[in-house]
């Protein structure tokens, strides 16, 4: 049983459908990258699994049909998101933005996490009390990845991190994905634009087209295809 | 959507249809003070002031969409300029309405450049606090020697009553003014100036009406209703912000003292006290505008119509015996009349079913019956090349509704 | 000194009543960035609702807790039934509906007590006054330096601090507060950790009728009475101070408010030329000046805008 499978998914905003029929399936402690352009429905696919807009067809995640649960629901079955444009709390501090992340926990470890999510990024440790607002586009990146983990998520979808990010930090963010999904066995779904270094990483690739799925296979399998690599991947 | 019957613009047909509606009209401005009932010519005279308030009020409303709660100001202005001039400098009241409106205006233009800085709500907010400032600053002390303050300029002392309105009537008798057999004060001018009052009010409502209709038509009405829809845009294609909402400001302004200059001839004094020129009347005008609807011409006479019906019928409601039996069990436990919470729930439900109010709805589903179809560009009078006749063909009618 | 002293603490109890109902604006704002118009109302019915309690022989303090229940159910049932749908719509059908919504509470209010100034022996009221939460006999005050300051002046501006304290303490103490503060920063993200939105708008939209109701049975005990006109002034207030604080600013709202209040006291006190009548000119001035000259008010964030 795979962790998330989605099929038949058609989902859009008001009168216009943006996603026609995309199918995809994430297995337990993979990294997915969707890759597609501008417009193409990768953010639509993310805010759909999320239950963020209206959609139809079937998500089924742990086995359990999720497809008209609500935001709150799925973030407590497990899929928290990182969405595009960071999506941080500007007005509170980062701590506070941690703390909304752990919304639906009630245990007692959660000052703990916030220590070991600090561990791993030792910038936020060092602005704990200051706004995101004020901080770089790569911290609010890094603290938008931490407030989701701050969920205990079992799946982490990811909406273009390296949006608005000099490659070098891009990198670094990147790592620090895959070593969370090597430790701790983190399944990802990331979505990205610009591909070159999110395949790298990735175990299995989709390629999303106008609100279809157009090709998927894993990253040396697609790399394979010229015209794919001419696409998508521009060398 | 297909109607009975479709009709071009200009064509003769069209004309009828529109001799036809504006005979109506007539026909029935001319048979309420002669045929009606006294209490139907004061209801219909009421009707006519706040018809020509909310009038005012549409301009920068529905045109601009700039919110204002503060119009009522602007009417108790008109109404205190005509009370003054007249009690203590003994002007005719005819003389007074011009000063009304450009005192008004000027007042409008003032308020306009503060404005035209601040947007939506809060301008709603700044003309809602001027509302209520404003029968404070006739009870001021420093003003009292011009305003009277609190009691106003009562009944009395004011030279309204005595030398104001001898203009029809010489000696308590009103003279003849009969035109071929038609007594245009009907019945009733042996019964005071009732009549007379509703002439003056049906003709500072036409005048209003047509300023409106004017200015709306105009190339400076376009620039309005450019300002409504697209700021940025409208700044971008050379339309000058600030001047265009001071002109609307200041004319809106402007034609709203004029039914209060009204309301003064008619009640012979002035207070502060006076319903309409508190916040009352400000969510009058606005609940008037919304519920005819709000950016066409017609919206406020239908909604004035609509007000003063429902507010005179159910007027004596407080006393449940004057209630109709039916209605009994709806209306009898309120110790107030009804009326102002009726207005509250079809302002609230109209806003979920036919924002544009009433006309609105009535150029929603009146093409089923006669459609319009506007005249193409290209073969108007001006004769330009059509170029753009393609587009414009093809579009619906939207001019305000005749 | 004896005036003087006098003079603030007059003004720091109506600007206690002043900061309530600019707290309960802030709060709507910040949650769902609507201007409620009809704040000063939902607080009248609710000073009814006290006044009625009063009637029935009920002790203040249970009066008191069925009057902001009241308050707070009509906040939630507006948020949920009427600003939320419509404000899918427009800026300027919400703002309609809010004045609807002021119109519609001021009627049920003189529907259910009628138009006269209660308590009234005439109508039947039992009360000799309104019920007030503090002692307030003609001889309940303390001479401080000649100035009789009255324990309600007094209660009125310590309940308003408490009030601010315990707020203070829900949004930076509580995770529902939390949950409010994350709603007003980023309602789509807050979506996104689990937060139900809804769910806190309504109860934001409660709160602030409910904190809005005190000040309006606290304005009615100052007032001594309660009528159909007793709010509209201090809305007018009270929006000056949440302008001056800054509309997503509660801490600036209080200030704001009890700033307004002595400002409005003093000006009207020592300047002849403004006199009782024009005080109501401070607010609008306030108001107008702040609007076109910061717009973000005293302590609010840059986040406002004049939209």
């Amino acid at each position: 049983m795979s962790l998330l499978s989605v099929s038949h998914l058609k989902a859009g905003y008001g009168p216009i459908n943006v996603l026609h029929d995309v199918e995809l399936t994430v297995e337990a402690g993979e990294i997915v990258v969707m890759l597609g352009a501008n417009g193409a429905g990768k953010t639509t696919t993310m805010r759909a699994i999320s239950g963020m807009i209206g959609r139809s067809g079937e998500v089924h995640f742990e086995g359990a049909d999720i497809a008209r649960a609500t935001p709150d629901a799925i973030v407590r079955a497990g899929i928290a998101q990182v969405p595009q444009g960071r999506g941080t709390f500007p007005e509170l501090n980062v701590e506070d933005n941690l703390r909304c992340g752990a919304y639906i926990r009630s245990d007692k470890e959660i000052d703990a996490d916030i220590d070991r999510w600090f561990d791993v990024f030792p910038r936020l440790r060092e602005r704990r009390a200051q706004r995101a607002g004020s901080l770089s586009g790569g911290e609010q990146q890094m603290l938008a990845i931490a407030r989701a983990l701050m969920a205990r998520p079992k799946l982490l979808l990811c909406d273009e991190p390296s949006l608005g990010l000099a490659p070098l930090i891009t990198q670094e963010l990147f790592a620090v994905i895959e070593r969370l999904n090597r430790e701790m066995g983190l399944s990802v779904l990331l979505v990205e634009q610009n591909a070159n270094l999110a395949m790298h990483m990735a175990h299995r690739v989709y390629l999303i087209e106008t609100g279809r799925i157009v090709a998927s296979g894993s990253a040396a399998e697609l790399s394979a295809d010229d015209s794919i690599r001419k696409a998508y991947l521009g060398f | 959507m297909k109607s009975l019957v479709t009709i071009k613009e200009g064509s003769i047909g069209h004309w009828v249809l529109r001799l036809l509606a504006a005979a109506i009209v007539v026909a029935i401005m001319l048979w309420i003070p002669t045929k009606g009932s006294n209490g139907l010519v004061t209801s219909a005279t009421e009707a006519l002031t706040l018809m020509s308030a909310a009038m005012a009020l549409n301009l920068i409303l529905g045109y601009t969409g700039q919110i204002s709660i503060g119009h009522s100001a602007f009417y108790g202005t008109g109404a205190y300029v005509t009370g003054i001039l007249v009690s203590k400098y003994e002007w005719s009241p005819w003389l007074t309405f011009p000063v009304a409106f450009l005192f008004a205006f000027v007042v409008g233009v003032l308020v306009s450049f503060p404005a035209s800085r601040i947007k939506g709500v809060y301008l709603a907010l700044v003309t809602l606090a001027l509302a209520l400032v404003f029968p404070n600053l006739l009870r001021w002390p420093k003003l009292e020697s011009l305003t009277g303050g609190g009691p106003g300029i009562p009944n009395g002392d004011s030279a309204l009553d005595t030398t104001g309105f001898n203009i029809g009537r010489r000696d308590g008798q009103m003279r003849n003014f009969e035109i071929f057999g038609w007594d245009p004060f009907g019945d009733l001018r042996g019964q005071g100036a009732i009549p007379f009052y509703y002439w003056i009010a049906a003709g500072i409502a036409v005048i209003v009406y047509l300023v409106i209709r004017g200015v709306v038509k105009s190339r400076a009405g376009r620039s309005l209703i450019a300002v409504r829809d697209n700021e940025t845009a409208a700044a971008v294609m050379g339309v000058n912000l600030v001047a265009t909402k001071a002109f609307a400001f200041g004319i809106s302004a402007g034609l709203c003292a004029l039914p209060g200059s009204v309301t003064a001839i008619r009640l012979g004094a002035v207070s502060p006290d006076i319903a309409t020129l508190t916040i009352l009347g400000s969510l009058t005008f606005l609940i008037i505008m919304v519920i005819g609807g709000a950016g066409s011409l017609w919206g406020p006479i239908i909604g004035a119509a609509l007000y003063v019906f429902v507010t005179d019928r159910t007027g004596g409601w407080a006393d449940d015996e004057a209630i109709p039996g039916v209605l009994r069990p709806f209306f009898g436990w309120s110790k107030i009349p009804p009326g102002s919470g009726i207005f509250a729930v079809i302002l609230i439900v109209l806003m979920f079913v036919a924002p544009r109010g009433l006309v609105g709805v009535w150029k929603q589903y009146s093409p089923r019956v006669v459609r319009v179809v506007p005249r193409p560009a290209g073969v108007a009078h001006d004769a330009k090349p059509a170029l753009v006749a393609d587009t414009t063909t093809n579009s619906t009618p939207e001019g305000e509704s005749e | 000194m004896a005036l003087f002293l006098q003079r603030l603490v007059d003004g720091l109890s109506s600007g206690s009543v002043y900061a309530l109902i600019a707290l309960g604006l802030v709060i709507i704002y910040r949650g769902t960035g609507h201007l409620n118009f009809a704040q000063g109302e939902m607080a009248l019915f609710a000073a009814y609702v006290v006044y009625q309690m009063g009637e029935w022989g009920l002790p203040i303090g249970i009066a008191l807790v069925i009057g902001l229940a009241t308050g707070f159910v009509i906040g939630a049932v507006a948020e949920v039934g009427l600003v939320r749908p419509i404000s899918k719509k427009s800026p300027f059908a919400v703002f309609i509906v809010t004045i609807g919504l002021f119109q519609l509470l001021n009627w049920l209010s003189g529907a259910i007590w009628g138009d006269q100034v209660l308590p009234n022996s005439g109508v039947g009221s039992k009360q000799q006054q309104y019920p007030s939460l503090f002692p307030d006999q003609p001889d309940d005050f303390v001479k401080v330096f000649g100035a009789a300051i009255r324990y309600q002046s007094l209660g009125v501006l310590l309940l308003t601090l408490v009030i601010t304290g315990l707020l203070f303490l829900l949004f930076n103490k509580t995770k529902f507060g939390l949950a409010m503060r994350a709603v007003a920063s980023n309602a789509e993200s807050a979506k996104l950790v689990g937060i139900r939105v809804n769910t806190v708008l309504m109860v934001s939209w409660g709160l602030a009728a409910a904190i809005g109701a005190l000040g309006g049975v606290v304005f009615a005990g100052i007032n001594n009475s309660v009528s159909l006109g007793l709010m509209f002034t201090v809305f007018i207030y009270g929006s000056a101070a949440a302008t001056l604080g800054g509309f997503d600013s509660p801490g600036g709202a209080v200030i704001a408010g009890l700033a307004i209040g002595v400002i409005e006291n003093m000006a009207a006190g020592y300047i002849g030329f403004i006199g009782q009548e024009m005080k109501l000119a401070v607010a609008f001035i306030v108001i107008l000046v702040v609007l076109m000259v910061k717009p973000s008010g005293l302590f609010g964030t840059a986040k406002v805008e004049r939209v």
